[in-house]
This record gives C-alpha cells, sequence and structure tokens, in this order.
C-alpha cells in the first residue's frame, strides 16, 4: 500500500534519513521504533508532506505522493503528530470538524464525530471545552480521533504514548487495535518499543536514521540486539 | 456634550476597531506586525476618491469599489512580498521589514504618481447633521458606527460558524497542523489578506471622508496598532474592543482636555499598558503559543 524506496531526507547539512526502504501493506499495523533523533518523527513528517525528501521515493497504492501537504491528506494518508498538537483555541468539536476539513458530506461527518464519542466515551462530555483544557491523555484521544475524521486509508501515528498515564497508554494502544480492525493501516512511531512490537504485524529499528533491522513484531521481540538496546532485557 | 461626546468617539473607535481587527487578523496567523496595512488603507481612500469624485459614482457604488480595489491590493501584498518568505520560512523579524519596505515603496509610489495633493471628499455628509434632544450627530459619524458594526459582526460570525472560518482561527494556532488537516494554506492566507483588505477599504473610505485623502495618512494606523495592543495582539474581539476604547478614550481627552495632547495619552496609554499588561485584555492563547 505505501512503499519506501531508498528515501533520503536532510535538513540542510543534517542528513536525517539514509536510504530508507520500508513496505506497508494494506491493514498492517507496522512499527517503527527507536531513540530519541534516530529519525521516527522526520519519517513521519516527510511521509505527511510536511517536510520533502532529498532524493528517493514515496509511493501510495502505486502512485508517486503530491509534494503539497493537504493533497497526500486528500490520497488518505492522515498523520496524528507528535505531542497532539491540537488546536488549543477550538473546542473538542471543532478540532474534530478541522480533521474532516476536506470532506463535503455533512450526514457522513455527523455519524463520525458520533462513532468518534463511542470510540472514546470521555470526549461526548468535553465537546464543548476548548481543547487546550484537556489533560493529557483525552488530548491524545481527540488529536487521533480528528486524525480518523478525515477517514484515512492509513493513519501515521507519532508517539501517541508520550507523556501518558501508564493506563492512558494501554486506553491508547486497545484504541489504536480496533482502529486497525476497522480497517485502517497503522504505521506507528513509538519509543515504548515493547508495546509497540507486542501489537504491530511488521517493525522496523531506525538507528541514526538508518534501519537497523526490520522483520515481525515477534522477530524483533525476540531480537537479542533489540532486546538489550530498547527493551531493557539483560543478556 | 457627555453623551455627544461619546458618540463622538465611537465613530472614530469603530474605524480603529476596523483597523484594528484587519491587523490583527493578519498577526494572528503569520504573527508579524503588517505595517503595509496602513498603506492598503490609504490606496483604498484613493481608490473611494477616484470613483466618487472622478467616476462620477454613488457613495454606496464607491465603497464596495474602495472595498474590492484594497483586497485586491492586500492579496497582491501577501503573494509578492510575504508569500516568498513564508515559503523559506523565514522569522517574523524580515516579514515585518519586507512590511515596512512596502509601506515606504507605496507611499512614494504615490507621491511619485499622484503627488502630494489633499484631496477632499465632497461635503456629502459632513453637513447633514442629525440632531435629537439636544444632541447632534453627523450622518457620516452614525454610518460609520452602523457599518463598522456589520462588518465586524459578519466577520466574526463567519469566522465562528463556516467551515473556512474554523480553518482561519485552527491556523492563527496552529499552520503545520492546519497543513495536515488537508488544508491549503497559502489559498487561506490569502483569503485572510483579502478580509483584511476588504476592511482596510471601508476604514480607508470614512478616514477619507472624515478628513482629508493624502499619501501619509495610513500612519493613522498607528493608532490601530495601539487598539490592537489594548486588546491583546492577535486577538479579535481585544482589537474590536480596544479599537473601540480608543476612540472614545481619546475624543474625552480632545474635548475635556485639549486636542493638542490627544496622541500623548494614546501613546502613554500604550507604553504604560505594555509595562502592566503586556498581553493586552484578551492576549491569553499568545502565551500559551510561546
Amino acid at each position: 500500500m505505501l512503499s519506501i524506496r531508498n528515501l533520503n531526507v536532510k535538513y540542510g547539512e543534517i542528513h536525517a534519513l539514509h536510504d530508507i526502504s520500508v513496505e506497508v501493506g494494506q491493514g498492517r499495523v507496522v512499527a517503527v521504533v527507536g531513540a530519541n533523533g534516530a529519525g521516527k518523527t522526520t519519517l513521519m513528517t516527510t511521509l505527511a508532506g510536511l517536510l520533502s525528501p532529498a532524493s528517493g521515493e514515496i509511493l501510495f497504492e502505486g502512485k508517486a505522493l503530491p509534494k503539497e501537504a493537504y493533497k497526500i491528506l486528500g490520497c488518505g494518508i492522515c498523520l496524528v503528530p507528535e505531542r497532539r498538537r491540537l488546536y488549543a483555541n477550538l473546542t473538542v468539536r471543532e478540532n474534530l470538524l478541522m480533521g474532516a476539513y476536506l470532506r463535503k458530506d455533512k450526514a457522513g461527518i455527523a455519524a463520525d464525530l458520533e462513532r468518534m464519542y463511542d470510540l472514546f466515551p470521555i470526549m461526548r462530555e468535553r465537546v464543548k471545552q476548548y481543547a487546550g483544557t484537556l489533560s493529557g491523555g483525552e488530548q491524545q484521544m481527540v488529536a487521533i480521533a480528528r486524525g480518523l475524521m478525515s477517514r484515512p486509508k492509513i493513519l501515521l501515528l507519532d508517539e501517541p504514548s508520550l507523556g501518558l498515564a501508564p493506563i492512558m497508554v494501554q486506553t491508547m494502544f486497545k484504541a489504536i487495535k480496533d482502529i486497525n480492525a476497522e480497517g485502517v493501516t497503522v504505521l506507528l512511531a513509538e519509543q515504548n518499543a515493547f508495546q509497540a512490537l507486542d501489537m504491530a504485524d511488521e517493525a522496523f529499528v531506525l538507528e541514526t536514521g538508518h534501519v537497523l533491522v526490520a522483520g515481525t513484531g515477534k522477530e524483533l521481540l525476540d531480537n537479542p540486539l533489540v532486546q538489550k538496546a530498547y527493551l531493557g532485557v539483560k543478556h | 456634550m457627555f453623551i455627544q461626546t461619546l458618540l463622538t468617539g465611537l465613530a472614530i473607535g469603530g474605524i480603529y476597531a476596523l483597523m484594528a481587527v484587519g491587523y490583527s487578523l493578519v498577526f494572528s496567523i503569520l504573527n508579524f506586525s503588517n505595517f503595509a496595512y496602513g498603506s492598503i488603507i490609504m490606496l483604498g481612500a484613493y481608490i473611494g476618491y477616484y470613483a466618487m469624485v472622478k467616476l462620477g459614482m454613488p457613495v454606496g457604488v464607491s465603497i464596495i469599489v474602495s472595498i474590492l480595489g484594497s483586497a485586491t491590493l492586500c492579496y497582491l501584498n501577501e503573494r509578492l512580498a510575504y508569500s516568498p518568505l513564508r515559503k523559506r520560512r523565514a522569522s517574523s523579524l524580515f516579514f515585518m521589514i519586507s512590511a515596512m519596505g512596502t509601506s515606504i515603496f507605496l507611499e512614494n509610489l504615490v507621491y511619485a504618481t499622484i503627488g502630494a495633493r489633499f484631496y477632499s471628499f465632497p461635503e456629502l455628509f459632513k453637513t447633514h447633521n442629525l440632531a435629537f434632544g439636544g444632541i447632534s450627530i453627523g450622518l457620516l459619524d452614525v454610518f460609520a458606527i452602523a457599518f463598522s458594526f456589520c462588518a465586524i459582526m459578519s466577520l466574526n460570525l463567519f469566522l465562528q460558524r463556516s467551515r473556512t472560518g474554523i480553518a482561519i482561527r485552527a491556523a492563527s494556532y496552529d499552520i503545520d497542523v492546519c497543513m495536515l488537516n488537508g488544508v491549503n494554506i497559502t489559498a487561506l492566507i490569502g483569503l485572510v489578506f483579502g478580509f483584511a483588505g476588504a476592511l482596510a477599504g471601508i476604514s480607508g473610505m470614512f478616514l477619507g471622508m472624515k478628513y482629508i485623502v493624502y499619501p501619509t495618512m495610513g500612519w493613522i494606523t498607528a493608532k490601530a496598532y495601539i487598539a490592537a495592543v489594548i486588546g491583546g495582539l492577535g486577538s479579535l474581539p481585544g482589537a474590536v474592543v480596544g479599537g473601540v476604547l480608543l476612540g472614545v478614550l481619546e475624543t474625552f481627552v480632545s474635548a475635556y482636555v485639549s486636542s493638542v495632547v490627544r496622541d500623548v495619552f494614546s501613546f502613554s496609554l500604550l507604553v504604560l499598558l505594555l509595562m502592566v499588561m503586556p498581553t493586552g485584555l484578551f492576549g491569553r492563547f499568545l502565551e500559551e503559543k510561546v
């Protein structure tokens, strides 16, 4: 569904991603794990069109991605950015409506709003509140719901568990599973490597902009290198 | 005398509010002081004057011509001067310098082509007064109050209710996420400048009719900046409250103290307010942004 081939991304002189090649299959959960500064966010923002690649190609359903971010969303690729980035000056409902910005089907949008409140019941009580007043966990739910409002084919989640209380992390991963079960492909960047690898069909480890190792989630969980560096298992 | 002064103050305040809203709209989305805005207002006045006096159009049509002209100029201002900077992700300082350059360029362009002459609108409204209960108010002032009020209310309704309005408010908080949500940000910013330009057209027209039309008349936007700062930069309700407040206070100072100290008062108010309340009356979201 999404093919990344020999992708290189640079910030001026800094070479942030080196020859990344990854395939994300339809209906899959693919996890990207790695430490801070490994290039996870760079990869995600490049896929969403906020950064332009220095070289390499990104194909979505066999076609090259458009350049502008808003057209990429139109193709069905939606990024839920790191640290949630809700519009603090808008209400929860308005945030969700912004997620559906490109859609014209009013009835469908209204139905999807209801669906989001069912998926994250706490949001129903918060619809009229300014998003800036929500707790971190609630904000993350609204951020994911805002992403889903665009009816994406593939959802890119950048560090959804960052800064959440442990119980919220569980809720979050469960929600991601539910979303995937409904047919949305998920590309998940996480520092929380164990949880991410546990739920991923496939995964790869990024280290200083290179793909260090790739395989199924299970394979990486059993990989001694990954265990030592990212899962804190002592050998 | 009191009510008389209040009404005159409201009329001035309405025009300040229009300018402050236009200025704040741009500030809220691109985070820089658009010093070229005054020149757009000045050109709006010239366009209105030309339409009304040289082409003999009726007042209503002239106002519309002035609105359309200023909106187009403001849009072009963004496309030519700011858009290239935005694409390079330049810091807001460069936007401000570019804005100052544009302002000086436009003023001198008017000097070079039209000349430094002062133009005055025909005495159409100035002599018409509405008198009731011992109070007399110029018809022009009534129009200014009503028109500013309607323009600001419809803009507010648009920003609160419409899909594009929500997107403009969203972009004022986070442009990158707005792009992720599928907003064509270039088109949206163009639209915001168009709106700001339309408000510039209305205020230019009223300023021209109330006073006179001349190349540096745009410097009156200094008052709009003060109004916007009083209200809280980037906040639209703040700009309205700030504009009306400043207009009324100024008029009272002119009437009860002396018109000579009017500007001394306004600018002292600005400096004082920045010391006590740097974010203005409604500037709370800006704090979070930093």
